[in-house]
Formats: C-alpha cells, sequence, structure tokens
C-alpha cells in the first residue's frame, strides 16, 4: 500500500544531533537528537512545555540553536537557512492570518513570497484550497474563518511550494473528528509521495494512527532508542471484554492473572508482549470465555511516553 | 535583483492590503481632507480680509505645515506596530519562514508605512493645488517644500517601523515613535529656549545723551538745544540669553528643516512673503550673537546734526549674513531612520540568536 519513497535515496531528511536552546534561564531544549527520514511521518511526543514548539523553531530556521546541529534535506538551518526555506514548509501552533485578506489571497501571497511567479501562485492556491477542503471560502476574507478553517490554512500555506519537509505543530488542535480524518489522510498521502513529516502533538491516540516513527522529548532532552525499545517490550496492559464478566475474572483466577483493575470497558491486565497477549487470548477463548474485545488498554505511543516518563520521575527527585 | 524586488513588492502589497482597506484609514484620510479643506477657507477668507491681492504663498506654506502636523501625528499610529504586531497576530513567523529576508520585511513594511503616510499628502493635494493655481507660489519653493515633507514623513514611517522591530510590545514602540517626533519637534524648542537661558552674557549698554536742560532753545526743526552739550556717559549692565550657542538644535525640528530648506522670498521692504520665510528668518536671527557692548552716542549724532541712527537690520539682512542649517537637520533625520531601521533588520534576522526577556519568535 504505501508507495515508494520518491526522495527516500536523499537518507535522513531531518537530522538533529545535540541540539539545545535556552531563553535565559529557561532551557527549553537540552539535548535533542534524532532522525527523521524521507517518505515516513515521524511524531514528536512530549508533555506541554517539554520544549516541542522551540524544537520545532530550531528545525523552522527560526531560532538559532545554542548547541549541536541541524540538517533540514542535507541544509543547514544556520549557515544556509534560505537552501532550506526552500524545500521546508512548518505549520506553526500559534494560528495567525492575514486578517483582511482572503483564503485565496493568503495563499497566492506565500506563493509569491517563495518566489513562485504570479500564475504558478493561482495555480497553487486553487489546488492547495481544494486539497484542504476550503474552496467554498476562497473569497472570504480569513478572520472569519473558525479555528478549524484556519488550521487548514495553515497547513495549505506550508505546502505552497511543495516542501520536503514538513513541520507541523499541534497540526489537529480545533480540529473536528472529520478534519482529523481528512488531516490524517492528508499527511499519509504527502509521506507516500515522499516528503519527511514531522508531527508534534500531545494527542497521542491521533499520532498512532498517522506516524510511521516516534521522537520523545521530555524537558528538552530526547529519550535514546534503547530505553524506547525498553519501555515497548515491557510489560503493559491490555483491556479484555467479556459477555460474561464473571466468567472472565474466574478464567484469570485460574490463569494466575491478576487483575489490573476494571474500567466501564472491561478488565485490565499486565502482559509482556504481544506473543504473550496472544497466547492469553487464546487460552481464554478455548476456555469458554465469551471474549467480545480484546487489545491494549492505550495506544503503543502513549504507553512509550507514559513509561518513559515514569522512568525520569525518580531521577529527577535526586 | 528583479526576485528581490519583487519579494520587496509583495511585501509592500501584503502590508497596503491589510492597512488600506481598513475603515479606520478611509476615515482618517477623510477626517484630514475636511481639515485641510477648511484651514485652507480660513486662511484665504483671513488674507481677503486683510485686502492683500492673493497672498497665497502663506496659504500654500500653511497647508505644507499643517500636512506635516497631521502626517507625524498619524504616521507613527500606522508604522509604529508594523513588525511587533505581526509578530502578536501570529503572522511574523510565517512570512519569515518564506524565501523573504529580515531586509526585504522591513523595508517593504517601511515603504508601505510611508506610502500610508503619503496618502494623507495626497489628501490635501486637492487644496495644495488650489493654492498654487490661486498664484504666488515660486515653483522652487513649491520643489523643495514637498521635497523635504515626503522625506520628513519617510523618516517617520522608518522611526516606526525600526522600533517596531526593535521592541516586543506594540504600545511601547508606537508611544516611542511619538515621544521621538515629540522631541524632535517640541523638545528642540524647549532645550533651544532653555539652553539659551543657561548661557547668559553680561551686556554693557553706554548712552550718552544731550543735556537738555542747557544750551538755549530747542530748535524745532532738530529736535536738539542749539547749543550741544553732552551729559555724562550712562551705562547699564544686563543679561541676554546666548541662543547663538544652542540654535544648532533647531536645526533638528522637521517644521525649521521644512522652512530653512524652502527658498525664501522678502517683500520691497525685506520683511519674509510666506510662513516659510518668516520661520526661517527668526531661527537665523538665532545666530547672530549679542552686542556685548553697545554704545548708543545721541550727543555725537546731535553735534554732527544728524539724527541717531536706526540702524535695525531687516529680516532680509538677517537672512544673508547667516547660514542655512537644513541640510544638517535632513541629514540628522535621515541617519536617525537609517539607524532604526538597521537596528530592526537586525533583530528581525533569523534564525535569531539571543532574544530580548519576555519576547518569543512566534
Amino acid at each position: 500500500m504505501t508507495a515508494t519513497p520518491a526522495r527516500a535515496s536523499r537518507g535522513a531528511a531531518i537530522e538533529a544531533h545535540g541540539v539545545a536552546r535556552s531563553f535565559g534561564d529557561v532551557h527549553a531544549v537540552r539535548d535533542a537528537s534524532f532522525t527523521a527520514h524521507a517518505g515516513s511521518v515521524t511524531a514528536l511526543i512530549g508533555p506541554n512545555g517539554s520544549g516541542k514548539t522551540t524544537l520545532l523553531l530550531v528545525l523552522a530556521t527560526l531560532l538559532a540553536p545554542d548547541a549541536g546541529t541541524v540538517r533540514i534535506a542535507g541544509a543547514d538551518p544556520v549557515h544556509d537557512a534560505r537552501a532550506v526555506r526552500q524545500r521546508m514548509g512548518w505549520m506553526p501552533d500559534v494560528l495567525g492570518s492575514w486578517a483582511t485578506l482572503s483564503v485565496r489571497q493568503t495563499l497566492e501571497t506565500t506563493g509569491r513570497l517563495y518566489e513562485l511567479t504570479s500564475a504558478q501562485s493561482r495555480v497553487r492556491a486553487r489546488e492547495l484550497s481544494e486539497l484542504v477542503g476550503l474552496e467554498a471560502l476562497a473569497d472570504q476574507p480569513t478572520r472569519v474563518l473558525s479555528r478549524g478553517q484556519k488550521q487548514r490554512l495553515s497547513l495549505a500555506r506550508a505546502l505552497v511550494h511543495r516542501p520536503e519537509v514538513l513541520l507541523l505543530d499541534e497540526p489537529a488542535s480545533g480540529l473536528d473528528p472529520a478534519a482529523r480524518v481528512d488531516l490524517r489522510v492528508l499527511v499519509r498521502r504527502l509521506a507516500a509521495d515522499g516528503v519527511a513529516v514531522l508531527v508534534s502533538s500531545h494527542v497521542l491516540a491521533e499520532l498512532d494512527e498517522m506516524a510511521d516513527s516516534a521522537v520523545y522529548l521530555d524537558q528538552g532532552v530526547t529519550a535514546s532508542a534503547e530505553r524506547i525499545e525498553s519501555s515497548r517490550a515491557g510489560a503493559r496492559l491490555w483491556r479484555i471484554r467479556a459477555v460474561d464478566r464473571a466468567a472472565l475474572s474466574t478464567a484469570l483466577e485460574q490463569e494466575g492473572i491478576a487483575s489490573a483493575g476494571e474500567d466501564h470497558l472491561g478488565t485490565l491486565v499486565s502482559v509482556a508482549g504481544e506473543s504473550d497477549a496472544a497466547a492469553l487470548l487464546a487460552r481464554l477463548v478455548t476456555g469458554g470465555v465469551a471474549v467480545s474485545a480484546f487489545g491494549p488498554a492505550v495506544g503503543d505511543l502513549e504507553h512509550t511516553f507514559l513509561d518513559l516518563a515514569r522512568g525520569e520521575k525518580p531521577e529527577e527527585a535526586r | 535583483m528583479t526576485r528581490y524586488v519583487d519579494t520587496l513588492g509583495t511585501i509592500i502589497l501584503l502590508e497596503l492590503r491589510q492597512r488600506i482597506r481598513s475603515v479606520a484609514w478611509i476615515v482618517l484620510v477623510i477626517v484630514v481632507f475636511v481639515l485641510v479643506g477648511v484651514v485652507t477657507a480660513l486662511l484665504w477668507a483671513s488674507i481677503s480680509a486683510f485686502g492683500a491681492d492673493a497672498e497665497t504663498a502663506g496659504v500654500y506654506s500653511t497647508i505644507i505645515f499643517f500636512v506635516l502636523l497631521v502626517g507625524t501625528l498619524v504616521t507613527p499610529a500606522i508604522s509604529g506596530g508594523a513588525v511587533n504586531g505581526d509578530r502578536d497576530a501570529g503572522t511574523l513567523a510565517t512570512t519569515q519562514v518564506t524565501l523573504a529576508s529580515a531586509q526585504q520585511i522591513v523595508l517593504g513594511k517601511f515603504l508601505a508605512a510611508w506610502t500610508v503616510a503619503l496618502t494623507f499628502l495626497l489628501a490635501s493635494l486637492p487644496f495644495l493645488v488650489f493654492s498654487v493655481v490661486a498664484g504666488g507660489v515660486r515653483l522652487d519653493t513649491l520643489l523643495a517644500s514637498l521635497g523635504v515633507l515626503v522625506l520628513e514623513l519617510g523618516v517617520v514611517a522608518a522611526i516606526g517601523v525600526g522600533l517596531s522591530a526593535l521592541m516586543s510590545r506594540a504600545l511601547f514602540s508606537v508611544v516611542t515613535t511619538y515621544l521621538t517626533v515629540a522631541a524632535l519637534s517640541i523638545g528642540t524648542l524647549i532645550a533651544f529656549a532653555l539652553g539659551g537661558l543657561a548661557f547668559q552674557s553680561e551686556v554693557r549698554s553706554t548712552y550718552i545723551g544731550v543735556d537738555y536742560s542747557v544750551g538755549g532753545e530747542v530748535d524745532p526743526r532738530t529736535g536738539y538745544p542749539e547749543q550741544v552739550e553732552c551729559l555724562p556717559p550712562e551705562t547699564y549692565d544686563y543679561l541676554v540669553p546666548r541662543f547663538d550657542y544652542v540654535w544648532g538644535i533647531l536645526a533638528a525640528n522637521p517644521y525649521i528643516v521644512l522652512a530653512d530648506a524652502a527658498p525664501t522670498t522678502f517683500d520691497r521692504n525685506g520683511n519674509p512673503q510666506d510662513l516659510f520665510g518668516a520661520i526661517s528668518t527668526g531661527v537665523r536671527a538665532a545666530q547672530l550673537a549679542p552686542e556685548l557692548e553697545q554704545v548708543t552716542d545721541e550727543c555725537a549724532a546731535a553735534l554732527a546734526g544728524e539724527a541717531v541712527p536706526y540702524d535695525y537690520e531687516t529680516p532680509q539682512e538677517i537672512f544673508e549674513r547667516t547660514v542655512p542649517s537644513w541640510f544638517v537637520g535632513l541629514l540628522l533625520h535621515l541617519l536617525l531612520a537609517a539607524l532604526a531601521l538597521g537596528g530592526g533588520i537586525a533583530r528581525t534576522r533569523t534564525p535569531a540568536g539571543r532574544l530580548p526577556k519576555g519576547s518569543r519568535i512566534a
């Protein structure tokens, strides 16, 4: 199903190594290292204030890092910002639009600022307003747009110059469920066309559905690959729902598995790894328990994120 | 090069689209149009009342000053929030990530603010044309005054845009721009007056009069006694302010730059014909050092059989023996404008290094 990434041969589209940036005494990003590849969607995950936006601003050529190196599509944002800007699209977390300009004029002006000709800008504006579903509002001034519509305009603006690298800062906030699905489909399609997409969000379930890989950022530090691997491999909660709750708990007792709690959706049990979970399900079903739902209680990203966050705490306390 | 100009043009157009379409701007232009119209009508009526036939040079110069006043009052509001206002609205960073450079962004905003300021000149154009058509305005006066007016409005626009890039809050940069304009327009006058009073010199004035109590009858023809006897010299000491030390401060005043730059014409009695000339000769007179030893020898004049020499200079004579200062002031203003814009560009440049406390990039 995944199309061959057209530009994947260039290797890492985003490379960050030891990036740090502080504002006075506030160390927003302390040590961020990761790579993101062309044709894939990378999630940037972290709690509020973990430095996601600052890191994205560094990647987007707006902030100079205090330390570390960054390469976007092979170019250095500090010394060759122009080369980066030609290949990178950035959608900020702040919703801003030129209030008196129409949607069409906004996209055309952005095209002109990316040095497209007037004719190219017009064509591109029409394409993009259709792509993000704003064609009906193309002649409306942007100040009348709703939050979700502004969000879509902001995404369209980031795509005007067909960037190879797309940085999306909280793109789904303010979108209704249907628009979220559209966003996911669009992001996947861009990735299929070979774009490297980096998406930050704290709505982890949403990222689970669209991201190929994830970068975890906590207090300005990215988690290392080993730590992510170990927390992925660790035991996690699975949720089991059975038609007969009592039968399920008896069966679990016989298995010697303690229930980790119950919620309105089912019974939670701690299982280490996918194969153990599959084996448990098989035993329950053969044991005659009418299981109606069986799955991880939290998404992959959320599990890893929460596990990493728990791992951090004792260290921080010292 | 064309690509540079292209992007600059896009920024200017973007700014104009955002500002010129606003209702506030249209209202302001109408207000300026009406105000200048009223001022013109009043001036015209008052001149007619004096019976002078179409001394419109005075009307023209007054309108130009009025446009400078209105322009310098409105331009800070237009330009003073150009960059930081965009940052607050969340539209600066999205422009910075495009291929538009900091230089293009700041210069584009400056040129747009200047253009908007000039629309106020445009609104008063019908009345300027009227006063020119009615006669009495020389072409060189017209060109010099319009030229300086256009430049001065540009200076205010540049300072406003520059400060809006240098300061993080729009309110502060607008106020600072107003303060700068006030410092140049009113502050220089206050500094001039206080400076002149601070440096005072003592003048010794000696008067040698005629003793009317002796010498017989007063000759009705000359007004002196038949036998002129001199009184002993009387001396008075008093302090005078030394405006000649501080007149340079006035060179920085935009109104005086405008007045001094316009070629001044004088009437038969050596009096200036328009407001430019009146202000300019007044300022030029400040360049002259006061005579610290003054002797009025009425007696010597009486002995020689003459009237006391009445040797006051006409404004034209003062004008001709003093130096113009407008280019110094104008240069200073242009330098200020360039500094503000240069600083603004440096601050808008991305990737940003150090950020001032409390400001953010996006």
